[in-house]
C-alpha cells in the first residue's frame, strides 16, 4: 500500500477561551488515502474545521504529527508552509471567500501568480478551470455580480487552478440552495473521479456526505466511526 | 426625537484608533495655527499695549519710522521750547518734558552664534527718562550719567547679544562705551541700548536727531490730540518745520503693522491649506464611522428615527472630534507661551525680542478653527448617513 | 502582476477615501515644498554671490552711509578693477502699494560689476544718455505693467524729492537677471541725478550706503578686504569689507528665527499628514483583513501579504505626494510673481524636489508599516472568521 495522502498521529489542538483551556483535537489519529473523497462529519465543536485547517496548514497543531502530501507540516516555517499550500492544497470555504475587487478570472488566476507560469499560461489555466466548473463567459464578472452557486464554483476553480493534490472544502454547500448545492457536489465528485483529487469535505448535510466515498465521523476531538458508501449517490439519485 | 448623545460618544470610543489619529491630526493643524497666532499676539502686545497715548512722537514729514526721520537741532529746539501742548516738569514754570533722541540700528553679534543682527541704539536726554517715569526700572547697575561714555542696556538684550552685560564695553565706531546698567521697560525699549544723546551724535557721526518725544498736557491727549497734530502739520505757526506728530501708541502700531499683517496673512493661508488637509482626514474618519454603523443606522431608521436627527448625530460626532482636536492643539500650543524669541521687524530693520503669548483670544480662535474643521469634515458623511434607505442599510452588515 | 492590480483595485474601491487622502497629501506636500522654497529664497543672494565681488559698508550700522571721499582711497587698493557707489533709496510709489527696492548706482560701472544684469529691452547706452534714466527688472515691470520709455514717479521717504514733480525716473532699459545674485524686482538709477537732487533739496552731499567692488579674477580677496578695512581704522567711519556672500548672509541672519518657525510649521504639517495616512491605511487594513486571510490561505506568504499593504500605502502616498510636488513646481512661476517683492529668489530647487520625494516615500513607509506588520502577523484562521 502506498503512503497515505493525509496522516495524522496523536494530534492535539487546544484553544484558550476565557481563561479556560478547550481541547478541540484530543490526540487524533487518522489516515486518508490518495484519490478518495472523504466527508468529515460530527456535531458542532467536534473539531471538524480545526482539523481541516491543520491539514491545510492554516493553523499549527500543538502536539502530534501531521503529514500531508508527503510533507511533515510541523517542519515547515511560515513562508515554506505558504508555498507548500500554494502547490499542494486547494481550499473551498462555506463563505466562498473570493476577493471582491477581483473578477472571476482574476480570482482563479490568483494562486497561479505564485507559480513560475507565464502570464499567458496563467490566463489559459484559469480559463480552463472556469470552463471546467461551467462558468465560461463569466470571466469578467465580479463576485457580487454572481449568484452564490456561481461564486462557489469560482472558488472551486480557484482551488484546482494550480492542480493541487488535495482539495479541502469546509461546508461548501452550507450557504447554498439545494440546486446550487448539488451542482457544487457534482463538481467535487467529478474532480475526484476524473482528476483523482483527494477531497476532504466538512459537512453537516447528510445529502452532501452521501456523495463522498467515505464518511469520517469526529467526536470530541477524536476519530469516531468511518462509513464506507458502497456506491456514492449518483447525481440522478437525488433531487 | 434625537439620537442619544451616548451613542455618539460610544462610537468615538469604539473606533478609538481612528478617533485618536484624527484628533491628533486636527490637533497638529490647530497647534500650528495657534503658534502663529501666539507669535502675532506676542509681537503686537509688545508694541501696541505698551505704547502710550500721553506721549507724542515727532518725526520729519514723509518719514515712516524714526530710522528714516531726521530733525535739525533748531527745529527740535523750537518744538520743545514753544509748543504749549508739551507738559512741563513740576508745574507750568518747569522744564518741558520733551527730549531729542537719535536712533541707529548698529551691527552686533548674536550670542547664539547666529551671526550679526541690528540692535537699536538710542541717544536719550534726561527728559527721555523722566517721561518713562516708573515704567523704567534699573534691575542691575545704575542709571545713565549724562555727559559720559556710558550706556544702559535693555534686559532682553543681555542674553542675546554680545557684550551687553554689566561692565562690558560696547564699541561704537571708534568710541568704547561702558555698560553701567540693565533696565526693564515694558515694550520694545527692552531690546534697545541707551546712551547720552550728545555723546551718541558724536560717536556715531549722526548729523541730526531722529525724533523728539514729549509728554503731552492732558488737553492734547485723547480727543485733543487730533487738532494738535493737524495744527502742527498744517497750521501757519509750524508748517514750515515739516514735522508731524503721532501718539506713541499709534507710532508703535504702525511699526508692527507690516509684520503683524504678514503673520496674519500667513496664519490665514496656513489655516486654509492645512485646514483642507485636516478636513479631508476628518471626512475619511467620519465616512468610515458611517460605513461601519450602516447596519445600526438601518435599525434606527426602522425604529422610526427621522433622517434629520441621524444627520445631527453624525454631525455632532464630527464636532466632538473637532473639539477634541482643538483641545489637543491648544494643549500642544500652551507650552510655547512665554518662550522668548526674536525676529527682525522689517519696518525698522531691527531685531526685537518678544515672547509667544497664548492668549484667550488665540485659544478661542484655535478652538473655533477646530470646530469648523469638524463641521466641514462631518457634513458630507452625516448627509450620506441620513440619506440611507432603511432596507438597504439593514441588509448591509 | 495580480498584486499590483489588487493594490489598484483596493484604492479604487474606496474612491472617496483615496481621493481625500491623496488630496490631503497634495496639499501637504505642496505646502512643504513652498515653505522650504521660501526659506531657500532667503539665501538666493548668497547662492548667486561671486568670489570676486566685495562689499564695503560701515562697520557700525547698516544705516550709516560712507563719505564719498572714501571712493578714491578704496579704488587705489591694488587688485580692485571696479568700484561702484550703491545707495539704498527707499522710495515708495505714490499709487502702488507693493514695495520694491531702488538703488542709486554708478551706472557706467553697473554692467562691469554685475554682468548677470542682462538687458532684454533698451540698453545701458540709452540709460546713460538720459539723466533721469533708470533700468528696471522684468519682474518689476511686469508687476506694474511698465513699458520702456515710461516715467515712474517715486516718493522719497529718506531723501525728499525736488520741489514740484518730486522724483521722476524714465525707464530706458529692462533687465532679466541671469543668476540669483541679482533680484529681478529692482530699479537702478543714476548716481549723478541722485546726488545733484539731494544737494539741492537737502543742502548736503549724500554719502553712499555701500561700495561694491570687483577685483581681478586671480586677486587675493582676503588681502584686499583687509587692506580696505585698514584704511579707515581710525575713523571717521570704520568700515567692514566682506565678500558678496557674507554681505548677503547678514540679511539672512537678520531674519533670525524665521527659518526655525517655518521648520516648526512644516513639522506640524508633516505630523498631521502622517497621521492622516496612517488613519487611512488602518481603515484599509481593517477592510482587507478578510481578503488578506484568503490570500494567505491560497498560498501567499506573510511577507507578500505585508508587501501588498506596504505597496498600497506607497502608491497612495506616492500619488498624493508627487501630485503636491508637481503642483509646487508648476505654481513656481506664479508664486514667484506674487511673492516677488518679499521673496525675490523664490525657487523650487532640485534639492527641494528631492527632499519632498524622500518625505513622500517616508510618509508612505510609515503609514504602511503598521498595517503591513499586522497583515504579516495575521493568522489565517482568525482573519477568515472575521467579517468585514
Amino acid at each position: 500500500m502506498s503512503e497515505p495522502m493525509i496522516a495524522a498521529r496523536r494530534v492535539f489542538k487546544r484553544y484558550q477561551r476565557g481563561g479556560e483551556t478547550l481541547t478541540v483535537l484530543d490526540g487524533l489519529d487518522l489516515e486518508m488515502e490518495e484519490g478518495r473523497f472523504y466527508a468529515l462529519m460530527g456535531p458542532s465543536g467536534s473539531g471538524k474545521t480545526t482539523l481541516l485547517n491543520l491539514i491545510g496548514g492554516l493553523d499549527q497543531a500543538d502536539e502530534g504529527e501531521l503529514v500531508v502530501a508527503g510533507a511533515n507540516l510541523a517542519d515547515l516555517g511560515s513562508a515554506d508552509l505558504a508555498r507548500w499550500r500554494a502547490a499542494n492544497v486547494g481550499f473551498v470555504f462555506q463563505g466562498f471567500n473570493l476577493i471582491p475587487v477581483l473578477t472571476a478570472l482574476e480570482n482563479v488566476e490568483l494562486p497561479l501568480t505564485l507559480t513560475p507560469l507565464s502570464k499567458k499560461e496563467r490566463r489559459d489555466h484559469a480559463r480552463f478551470a472556469l470552463k471546467l466548473v461551467g462558468l465560461e463567459g463569466r470571466e469578467d464578472h465580479r463576485p457580487q455580480q454572481l449568484s452564490g452557486g456561481q461564486e462557489q464554483r469560482v472558488a472551486i476553480a480557484r482551488a484546482i487552478a494550480s492542480d493541487p493534490k488535495v482539495l479541502l472544502a469546509d461546508e461548501p454547500t452550507g450557504d447554498l440552495d439545494r440546486k446550487s448545492a448539488s451542482d457544487v457536489l457534482d463538481l467535487l465528485a467529478r474532480l475526484n473521479e476524473e482528476f483523482k483529487k483527494t477531497i476532504l469535505m466538512v459537512t453537516h448535510d447528510p445529502f452532501a456526505a452521501a456523495r463522498a466515498s467515505l464518511v469520517v465521523h469526529l467526536d470530541k476531538g477524536q476519530l469516531g466511526r468511518i462509513e464506507r458508501n458502497a456506491a456514492p449517490a449518483a447525481p440522478a439519485a437525488r433531487s | 426625537m434625537l439620537v442619544p448623545i451616548t451613542y455618539t460618544l460610544r462610537s468615538l470610543f469604539v473606533r478609538r484608533s481612528a478617533t485618536f489619529l484624527t484628533v491628533l491630526g486636527i490637533g497638529a493643524t490647530v497647534a500650528v495655527l495657534a503658534g502663529v497666532l501666539a507669535l502675532r499676539a506676542g509681537f503686537t502686545t509688545l508694541f501696541v499695549q505698551n505704547g502710550r497715548d500721553d506721549v507724542a512722537v515727532f518725526l520729519r514729514q514723509g518719514a515712516t519710522s524714526e530710522g528714516e526721520s531726521g530733525i535739525t537741532r533748531e527745529t527740535c529746539d523750537r518744538l520743545i521750547k514753544t509748543l504749549p501742548q508739551i507738559a512741563k516738569a513740576g508745574g507750568p514754570e518747569g522744564a518741558p518734558l520733551a527730549a531729542m533722541e537719535c536712533y541707529l540700528a548698529v551691527r552686533r553679534n548674536k550670542l547664539d552664534g547666529g551671526g550679526e543682527t541690528n540692535v537699536p541704539i538710542r541717544g536719550v536726554e534726561a527728559a527721555s527718562l523722566a517721561i518713562r517715569g516708573d515704567a523704567l526700572r534699573f534691575v542691575e547697575g545704575r542709571a545713565l550719567q549724562f555727559g559720559s561714555d556710558e550706556v544702559v542696556v535693555g534686559r532682553k538684550l543681555v542674553d542675546r547679544i554680545e557684550s551687553c552685560r554689566l561692565g562690558d564695553v560696547v564699541q561704537l565706531n571708534t568710541t568704547p562705551f561702558r555698560v553701567v546698567g540693565i533696565f526693564e521697560c515694558d515694550g520694545p525699549f527692552e531690546s534697545e541700548i541707551w546712551g547720552d544723546f550728545e555723546r551718541m551724535l558724536v560717536a556715531l557721526q549722526r548729523p541730526v536727531a531722529n525724533r523728539v518725544v514729549a509728554k503731552l498736557v492732558p488737553e492734547a491727549q485723547g480727543d485733543g490730540f487730533e487738532p494738535f497734530a493737524t495744527m502742527l502739520a498744517e497750521g501757519d505757526a509750524y508748517q514750515d518745520l515739516k514735522v508731524i506728530a503721532k501718539t506713541e501708541r499709534a507710532y508703535l502700531a504702525e511699526m508692527t503693522g507690516a509684520l503683524g499683517t504678514t503673520l496674519l496673512v500667513l496664519s490665514l493661508a496656513l489655516s486654509v491649506i492645512m485646514g483642507l488637509a485636516a478636513t479631508f482626514t476628518a471626512t475619511n474618519t467620519m465616512l468610515s464611522a458611517v460605513a461601519s454603523r450602516t447596519h445600526e443606522i438601518g435599525i434606527l431608521l426602522s425604529l422610526g428615527f427621522r433622517p434629520f436627527p441621524i444627520f445631527l448625530s453624525f454631525l455632532f460626532e464630527a464636532l466632538v472630534l473637532g473639539l477634541l482636536g482643538g483641545a489637543v492643539g491648544c494643549l500642544l500650543a500652551l507650552p510655547i507661551n512665554g518662550i522668548e524669541t526674536g525676529t527682525t521687524n522689517f519696518a525698522t530693520f531691527t531685531e526685537v525680542a518678544f515672547a509667544f503669548r497664548v492668549t484667550p483670544p488665540v485659544l478661542a480662535g484655535a478652538i473655533t478653527f477646530a470646530l469648523v474643521l469638524g463641521l466641514l469634515g462631518g457634513a458630507v458623511p452625516a448627509w450620506r448617513a441620513a440619506r440611507l434607505a432603511p432596507t438597504e442599510a439593514l441588509r448591509r452588515r | 502582476m495580480v498584486s499590483f492590480k489588487l493594490v489598484r483595485r483596493y484604492l479604487g474601491k474606496h474612491k472617496v477615501r483615496s481621493i481625500l487622502t491623496i488630496g490631503s497629501l497634495v496639499v501637504a506636500l505642496f505646502l512643504l515644498c513652498m515653505l522650504r522654497s521660501l526659506v531657500v529664497a532667503l539665501d538666493a543672494g548668497v547662492r548667486g554671490a561671486k568670489r570676486d565681488r566685495l562689499v564695503v559698508q560701515s562697520a557700525v550700522s547698516l544705516f550709516v552711509d560712507l563719505p564719498q571721499s572714501y571712493q578714491s582711497k578704496i579704488a587705489a587698493v591694488e587688485g580692485i578693477e571696479t568700484i561702484c557707489k550703491w545707495q539704498w533709496f527707499g522710495g515708495r510709489h505714490p499709487t502702488e502699494e507693493a514695495f520694491f527696492a531702488q538703488f542709486a548706482v554708478d551706472m557706467s560701472e553697473l554692467p562691469k560689476l554685475y554682468p548677470e544684469i542682462a538687458i532684454v529691452e533698451g540698453s545701458f547706452a540709452d540709460v546713460a544718455a538720459e539723466r533721469r534714466g533708470c533700468v528696471v527688472g522684468r519682474t518689476l515691470a511686469k508687476t506694474f505693467n511698465w513699458q520702456l520709455g515710461q516715467t515712474v514717479p517715486l516718493l522719497g521717504t529718506i531723501f525728499p524729492g525736488p520741489p514740484g514733480d518730486g522724483w521722476q525716473f524714465t525707464i530706458k532699459a529692462i533687465y532679466e537677471p541671469t543668476s540669483s545674485a541679482v533680484d529681478g524686482n529692482t530699479l537702478f538709477f543714476h548716481w549723478d541725478y541722485f546726488e545733484e537732487t539731494v544737494e539741492s533739496t537737502m543742502g548736503m552731499t549724500p554719502g553712499t550706503g555701500t561700495y561694491f567692488l570687483r577685483t581681478a579674477p586671480d586677486a587675493d580677496q582676503v588681502a584686499i578686504a583687509g587692506a580696505v578695512e585698514q584704511l579707515f581704522d581710525n575713523g571717521p567711519q570704520r568700515v567692514t569689507c566682506s565678500t558678496e556672500a557674507e554681505f548677503q548672509a547678514q540679511f539672512v541672519s537678520m531674519v533670525g528665527n524665521v527659518p526655525f518657525f517655518v521648520a516648526a510649521i512644516g513639522g506640524g504639517v508633516l505630523i498631521a499628514i502622517v497621521l492622516a495616512c496612517i488613519n487611512t491605511m488602518l481603515m484599509a487594513f481593517r477592510e482587507q483583513l478578510h481578503d488578506a486571510g484568503i490570500l494567505k490561505a491560497v498560498g501567499f506568504t506573510d511577507g507578500s501579504v505585508a508587501g501588498l499593504m506596504l505597496a498600497e500605502s506607497l502608491l497612495l502616498c506616492g500619488l498624493g505626494g508627487f501630485g503636491g510636488i508637481a503642483l509646487a513646481k508648476l505654481s513656481e512661476p506664479g508664486l514667484r510673481a506674487a511673492l516677488g517683492s518679499m521673496f525675490p529668489g523664490y525657487e523650487v530647487t532640485g534639492e527641494t524636489l528631492l527632499l519632498a520625494s524622500a518625505l513622500t516615500l517616508a510618509v508612505g513607509l510609515v503609514a504602511g508599516v503598521v498595517p503591513a506588520l499586522r497583515a504579516r502577523a495575521l493568522r489565517v484562521v482568525e482573519a477568515l472568521r472575521s467579517v468585514e
